[in-house]
Order: structure tokens, then C-alpha cells, then sequence
């Protein structure tokens, strides 16, 4: 591109299932963590809750709603770590391969500003791999401990959330999650920033486009 | 004889356990910390007991009824030694001159709380409720101005209740209406729930204050929440299950009887909580709506009892969580058929790649 001096070539990364499964994912979550918070502290009742109005069957409703797109939207992602594109696949970004682990510290040096070398990689940087790989799987426990709540008397999801012990410790999980995902999308969107200002590959564009921006000699 | 039987006085009153359990039970009412149950217990033993006048007025002594069955071991005896009743008329063994000097006795010296029951007729119509000769207005001016604090019992000393009902052919007011200079709680209910009473009695004996009240005069340990929000038949509610009609399938499963009229969601008190009488029920749990009784004017404004107002809005049909569990299958197959497509493409894709490569 003129100005930077710098040649970019248009680089595919993000297929279009992992692109909705990223925005449902994103969506749910803003939902159920906005109703979550209210059924846990249902701070409207006696005020708002009457004959007119039911605040707390409504955010009840849309919670549980939020719920099954929440779990579909991460069954999507563990698919796609098996069958998504390079860039979409777990083996990509989990810290299992030298590669990886490497990329993880010197990530870790990048984001602490104690190294200005930056690995230009088409998917995930390993660090980030390695939020999403934990993301998703206490995504799963927080599915499971929901259905547990939600179906308290089905024989299935009572014989898996019987690994809970109690409905409360299942709730007690599943509260503490939530805080997780609050700052889970903190962090993540704040670190997307930043890294799209340091460096512009068109990071954050390419959640919607699909596509990256890569200086031509970067391999 | 030593009149504080808490320590043993009179044989089969009440025992030191009952005695604490209802100390226990007072102070859970009121919604303080289990600390406080020896505090409340020490305020309730003390030797000097206050001095209760009882006015009964417009009413059918149904409050007094209910408080006298409050089937606890030892209520009745509790509430009885807790305080020291100079005047009640349905409980002295007075009558006649008797009774009228015991009153006159028992508002000379100051200090005093005053319980009134029932609903003081107005106007020109002062004079239809006369005790030894005088009007309700005249009794109640009097002991009131030597009192230090005044409890309503139930809903017609608070707000009027049944006999101000439309058309109010007595002109009939609530004790607030009347006496302004007074501190004044209202335990208003019909009947109210004699813990209710007695954790007003007993906190004022605690604190040497009243307890603190909502905008209608209602102690908030009491009647701070709405009983819909404290329902045991609630969730039937959120899932759309509602008795249809008294004695059908719903009605036996325990339903939701919001169709039914029930005011539980309109209606401020802890009755779904302590519940009545020892015996653990409470007319929802017992298959009746709620009438709304301890709110002002409820004769008037929540009849008919057993009818909602068309239109009402229900939070769902058929649901929460059936409509979800519905919502959550159509998503699946949407996922399902997203992860097909994709699956067909990448081996349609592999596939012309195969061939490309034989060429």
C-alpha cells in the first residue's frame, strides 16, 4: 500500500460459520450476563413486578433463550476445531506444538511491551488460542450447569450435572462463570483494540469480512 | 403472686423452651439477625411490662379471634404476660360499671400502648358505635391523648376495612384519619397474622421504638415485599400453569391460581411465609386466592375476589421454559444444518480437488 512503503496482500482467513458463530457467541453472552445479573438480583421487584408487567419472567425467558444459542453457538466452535479452516482449527493456536508455546511467550513479551517483535500469523496468536480453548470449555461447563438448572427434573441432564453434587453448587458455578465472561469480553475487546492499532492487519475488520491484511514478505 | 411467668410461674403457661422458641420465631419475623433473640427475649421478660389498652370498635373481634387462636404452644399466653392488658373487652371478666371504670382507670395513668380493633363511624353517624354510653370517636380521643403509641390491629383501626366498604354507611375511618399527633403502625390483614402483632409488640419492647413502616403505615419486616414475589405457586406462574376453574386437574396439581383472582401480586405481606396459626397454611396454600386484605380498601378495590380484570397480561403462553426448550430445538437444527453444509463443502471441495490432481 502507498504511504506505508509496505506491499499488503488480502489473506482469507475467517470462514463465514466461524464469523456467525463469533457473533451469536457475542450476542448471547451480552444477554446473559445483562439477565443474569438481574435474576440473581432482581432489583425492579416491588416496584416493577405486578399485574402489567412481569420483569423477572421476562428476563427469565430471554435468558434461557440467549441459553440455546449460547450452547449452539459453542457447539459450532468445537466443531470447527476439528473441521474449520487452518486458521479456525484447535492444533492451530492451543499451546501443544513448540511452535505455538514459543508464540505464547513472545506474546506474552509483545503485549507487556517488553519486545517490539510482533509474529505476523494468519489465525490466532497462541495466547489468545489459549483464552479461547479455556473460553470454550468453561462454555461448556456453563451450558451444562444451565440445563442442570433449567431441566431439574430430566433424568439426562440431572445424571450430568450430578457431577455438581447439589442444584446450589451448580449455580454457584454457574454465577461464578458469568463473572468470568464479563471479563473474559472485557479483555477481549480490549486487547482486539490494541492490537489493532499497533498493527494494521484490519484485526478486528476481519470478525466481520473475513479477511486480514498481511505486509507481502511476512512469511 | 409473681406474675412473670417466663420464670416459672403459673404451672401450664408456658415453658422456657416455648417461651424462646417464640422469641426465635418474633425475631426472625422482624427480620433481625438470630444475635437478637436474647435481646428480644430480655425485653420480653422484663418485669415492667407495658401497659395495654385494647379498644374494640367497628369489627367482628376477629383480630382478637385470630391472635387468641395462634395455635403455637403458649401464644396466647405469651402475648398475654408480654403485656399488661388493663382493658379488653372480650377477655375481662368485667362488665357493666365494672368494665367502664376499669377503662376510665386504665387511661388515667399515661404511658400506655393502645390497640384498637375496628373502625370509628364519622359525623352524623358517631353514635352507631357506642360502648357504656359514649361514641367510638369520644373513646378513642381519650385514650388516645395519655398514649404513648397506637397499634392497629387489622385492617379496620388501620384503613377503615370492611365497614367503610362502599357505600360506608357510617362514615366509617381508620384510626389515622382521626388521631394525629400520635405515633400510629398499622398491622392491617383480616385477620392480620398474629406474629405480625406480636413482632410489632415486641420490637417496640426491644427498641422502645415502633418498627419502621411503609407509606401506609405497615410494619416493613412484615409488610415490605409483595406475596406473588414469595409464593410457593409462583413457578407455576412463570410457566404459564393456572387453575382454570376451582376443582379441576390444575387446581389438584396446586397450579397457579392467578385466574382465579388471586391479588398476591398486588397485595404487600408475608402471609406465603409465616403462614397461619401453627398449622403451616395460608389461604393461597390451601387452594384460595388471595383477597388482597391487608391493603387499604381492599373490600372495594380487589372485588370481585375470585375474578381477574379482562385483559390481564400473562408473562407467557404455554411457558418459559417450554418456549425456550422449543426456541433451543429450532437452534439446534439450524446449527445441525449449518455444520452439514459446511461438512458437504469441505468433502465436495476435497473431492474436486482429488480429481483436479488424477488429471
Amino acid at each position: 500500500m502507498a504511504g506505508h512503503g509496505k506491499d499488503y496482500e488480502k489473506v482469507y482467513v475467517w470462514s463465514v460459520l466461524l464469523r456467525v458463530y463469533h457473533w451469536v457467541f457475542a450476542l448471547s453472552i451480552f444477554v446473559l450476563i445483562a439477565t443474569g445479573l438481574y435474576i440473581d438480583w432482581p432489583w425492579t421487584n416491588t416496584w416493577m413486578e405486578g399485574s402489567h408487567q412481569w420483569t423477572m419472567a421476562l428476563m427469565r425467558y430471554i435468558h434461557y433463550v440467549a441459553g440455546m444459542l449460547f450452547t449452539m453457538a459453542v457447539i459450532t466452535r468445537i466443531y470447527l476445531w476439528f473441521f474449520g479452516n487452518k486458521n479456525e482449527k484447535v492444533w492451530d493456536f492451543a499451546p501443544i506444538t513448540p511452535r505455538n508455546i514459543k508464540n505464547m511467550f513472545t506474546t506474552a513479551f509483545y503485549y507487556a511491551y517488553l519486545t517490539d517483535s510482533h509474529e505476523h500469523r494468519t489465525g490466532h496468536n497462541a495466547m489468545a488460542g489459549m483464552s479461547y480453548v479455556m473460553t470454550i470449555l468453561l462454555a461448556v461447563v456453563q451450558f451444562i450447569t444451565g440445563f442442570y438448572l433449567l431441566y431439574p427434573e430430566s433424568s439426562f441432564f440431572v445424571s450430568l450435572g450430578s457431577i455438581f453434587g447439589t442444584q446450589q453448587t451448580a449455580r454457584f458455578i454457574h454465577h461464578i462463570l458469568n463473572w468470568y465472561f464479563a471479563i473474559f469480553a472485557l479483555v477481549h475487546i480490549y486487547i482486539a483494540s490494541w492490537n489493532d492499532i499497533r498493527n494494521p492487519e484490519g484485526l478486528i475488520s476481519s470478525i466481520f469480512s473475513g479477511y486480514k491484511f498481511f505486509p507481502k514478505d511476512h512469511h | 403472686m409473681d406474675r412473670n411467668m417466663f420464670t416459672g410461674g403459673f404451672p401450664g403457661t408456658i415453658s422456657r423452651r416455648g417461651f424462646l422458641r417464640a422469641c426465635a420465631i418474633a425475631t426472625a419475623a422482624m427480620g433481625l439477625p438470630m444475635e437478637m433473640v436474647s435481646k428480644v427475649a430480655e425485653a420480653a421478660e422484663d418485669p415492667k411490662r407495658p401497659r395495654v389498652v385494647w379498644l374494640h370498635f367497628q369489627e367482628c373481634t376477629g383480630c382478637s379471634e385470630s391472635l387468641l387462636r395462634a395455635s403455637h404452644p403458649d401464644l396466647a399466653a405469651l402475648i398475654l404476660d408480654l403485656i399488661d392488658l388493663q382493658y379488653h373487652e372480650t377477655l375481662m371478666a368485667g362488665a357493666g360499671p365494672q368494665a367502664e371504670e376499669a377503662f376510665e382507670k386504665a387511661i388515667e395513668e399515661p404511658n400506655y400502648i393502645l390497640v384498637v380493633e375496628g373502625s370509628i363511624p364519622t359525623g352524623d353517624y358517631e353514635d352507631f358505635c357506642m360502648i357504656g354510653g359514649h361514641s367510638a370517636m369520644h373513646n378513642l380521643k381519650r385514650a388516645a391523648k395519655n398514649a404513648l403509641a397506637i397499634i392497629n390491629i387489622g385492617t379496620c383501626s388501620a384503613y377503615g376495612g370492611i365497614p367503610a366498604a362502599r357505600p360506608n354507611p357510617t362514615k366509617a375511618v381508620g384510626t389515622g384519619d382521626i388521631i394525629k399527633d400520635k405515633p400510629i403502625v398499622n398491622v392491617p390483614g383480616c385477620p392480620p397474622n398474629p406474629y405480625n402483632f406480636l413482632s410489632t409488640v415486641l420490637y417496640f419492647l426491644t427498641f422502645k421504638k415502633l418498627p419502621p413502616t411503609d407509606i401506609y403505615g405497615r410494619p416493613l419486616f412484615g409488610y415490605g415485599r409483595r406475596i406473588h414475589d414469595q409464593c410457593e405457586r409462583r413457578p407455576h406462574f412463570d410457566e404459564g400453569r393456572y387453575v382454570e376453574q376451582f376443582g379441576d386437574e390444575g387446581h389438584r396439581l396446586g397450579y397457579c391460581l392467578y385466574k382465579m383472582g388471586c391479588k398476591a401480586p398486588e397485595t404487600f405481606s408475608n402471609c406465603s411465609i409465616i403462614r397461619f396459626n401453627d398449622v403451616e397454611v395460608w389461604p393461597v396454600s390451601v387452594g384460595n386466592g388471595c383477597y388482597g386484605c391487608t391493603e387499604p380498601n381492599f373490600w372495594d378495590t380487589m372485588t370481585p375476589f375470585h375474578e381477574r380484570l379482562p385483559g390481564i397480561s400473562l408473562p407467557v403462553n404455554g411457558g418459559i421454559i417450554a418456549n425456550a426448550t422449543d426456541i433451543g430445538k429450532k437452534a439446534l437444527g439450524i446449527t445441525a444444518a449449518a455444520l452439514a453444509i459446511h461438512a458437504g463443502i469441505g468433502v465436495a471441495k476435497s473431492l474436486a480437488k482429488g480429481k483436479k490432481e488424477e488429471e
